[in-house]
């Protein structure tokens, strides 16, 4: 303790002190030199303006580029929006084309039955049909991290439907595919690589009622029921007659190819 | 006379010119700006207690500058940069505290 003691009864320098003495002793008062003394004043009064300059300086340049990449991500984002409408528009139109081709001859027309088939388990086509609707949503007084929804949450809930016996699944109308990831980047939950905010939306399309009657019984719902008691999360799921899914953007694969050998299936 | 006009030159020295720090100069001007202010306080202090010396109150700012810069570039060196900062804050934050309390009792005799 003892510094810091001193630290508050020597606060003035004591060299002050000590030419003071010296003074006395020779029984002189020389003038102050009042130009060092007044550029030592300028220097330090210097000093203390550069850094209010820098920091001043500094500050609106950090709000300016996190504002121009704010206006970035939402100018991309835009421009995905974009592109993945005209990519949905020329898909449907390749589609039609394709499937007026093929419907010429009745080989053809079974082809284009499969396919289409195909493409509704896939996920690239709009469907509809009753199914469940699910809403999670962050607690409404959201400062801590408990008190929001995970992608964990999430992807429990999803994979909870799929069990139930959904066939097609959309969070907030991202349609899910074979391929299709739900995660969490910082703040936001990513699926398919866009961004989510809560409150989120899972539709399934299925057995109504068996979807209701297993996804209430699973221990997801059990689980997010807990949530919401102590974390004050929104969990609810109701039973829709007519629900619509979109459509997923294509879903292109660039390494798997079809085996050489379609015919056996199972280990061999 | 002198003073207001050597913190008019300062001023308008700095607002004119707008010098930037060197990047690498950076993390010292806070200490530096403290160890400038911790003279300047005690210049004022002694200066109302009779005593002034203008020989002690360059060295005191210069050496106060070139020391904290000094200290901290060390810790910097030996990865405790940011606790000799705070360190150094804290020291010369109580003596201008002490040093304004003092000039207090002197200008208002309270």
């Amino acid at each position: 303790m003892s510094l810091l003691i001193d630290l508050s009864t020597d606060a003035l320098d004591p060299g002050y002190a000590a030419a003071a003495a010296r003074k006395r002793a020779a029984g002189v008062e020389p003038r102050p030199r009042w130009s060092l003394v007044g550029a030592t004043i300028a220097a330090a009064v210097l000093l203390i303006v550069i850094a209010a300059v820098q920091t001043r300086a500094s500050a609106p340049a950090a709000a300016k580029s996190r504002s121009a990449l704010i206006a970035a991500v939402n100018r991309q984002t835009a421009t995905v929006d974009q592109l993945e409408r005209s990519l949905a528009a020329l898909s449907a139109k390749q589609a039609t084309l394709r499937d007026a081709t093929l419907v010429s001859t009745s080989a053809g027309a079974a082809l284009a039955r499969r396919i289409a088939a195909e493409e509704l388990a896939l996920g690239t086509l709009p469907v509809i049909g009753p199914g469940l609707r699910v809403s999670v949503a962050d607690a409404s007084t959201s400062t801590g991290g408990r008190s929001r929804v995970l992608d964990r949450d999430l992807q429990d809930v999803v994979n909870a439907l799929w069990t139930a016996g959904a066939e097609a699944i959309a969070v907030n109308g991202e349609r899910l595919t074979s391929q299709s990831a739900i995660r969490q980047a910082g703040d936001a939950i990513l699926v398919d690589f866009r961004p989510l905010v809560s409150p989120y939306v899972i539709t399934a399309i299925g057995p109504a009622v068996d979807l209701e009657t297993r996804f209430g019984a699973s221990r997801t719902a059990a689980r997010m029921r807990g949530f919401a008691q102590l974390y004050g999360l929104r969990f609810g799921y109701s039973r829709a007659s007519r629900l619509s899914l979109p459509a997923a953007a294509d879903v292109t694969l660039h390494f798997a190819r079809p085996a050489p050998a379609p015919l056996s299936r199972g280990p061999s | 006379m002198i003073v207001l006009l050597a913190v008019a030159v300062g001023v308008s020295l700095g607002l004119v010119l707008q010098p930037t720090v060197p990047l690498d100069l950076q993390p010292y001007l806070p200490i530096a700006v403290v160890a400038a202010l911790d003279a300047l306080f005690g210049g004022v202090r002694a200066w109302l207690e009779h005593i002034f010396d203008d020989r002690v109150f360059v060295v005191s700012f210069v050496a106060n500058v070139l020391v904290a810069s000094l200290i901290v570039y060390v810790g910097d060196k030996l990865g405790v940069g940011g606790q000799l900062s705070t360190s150094i804050v804290v020291v010369l934050g109580i003596r201008i505290f002490s040093n304004a309390a003092a000039i207090r009792r002197r200008v208002f005799r309270a």
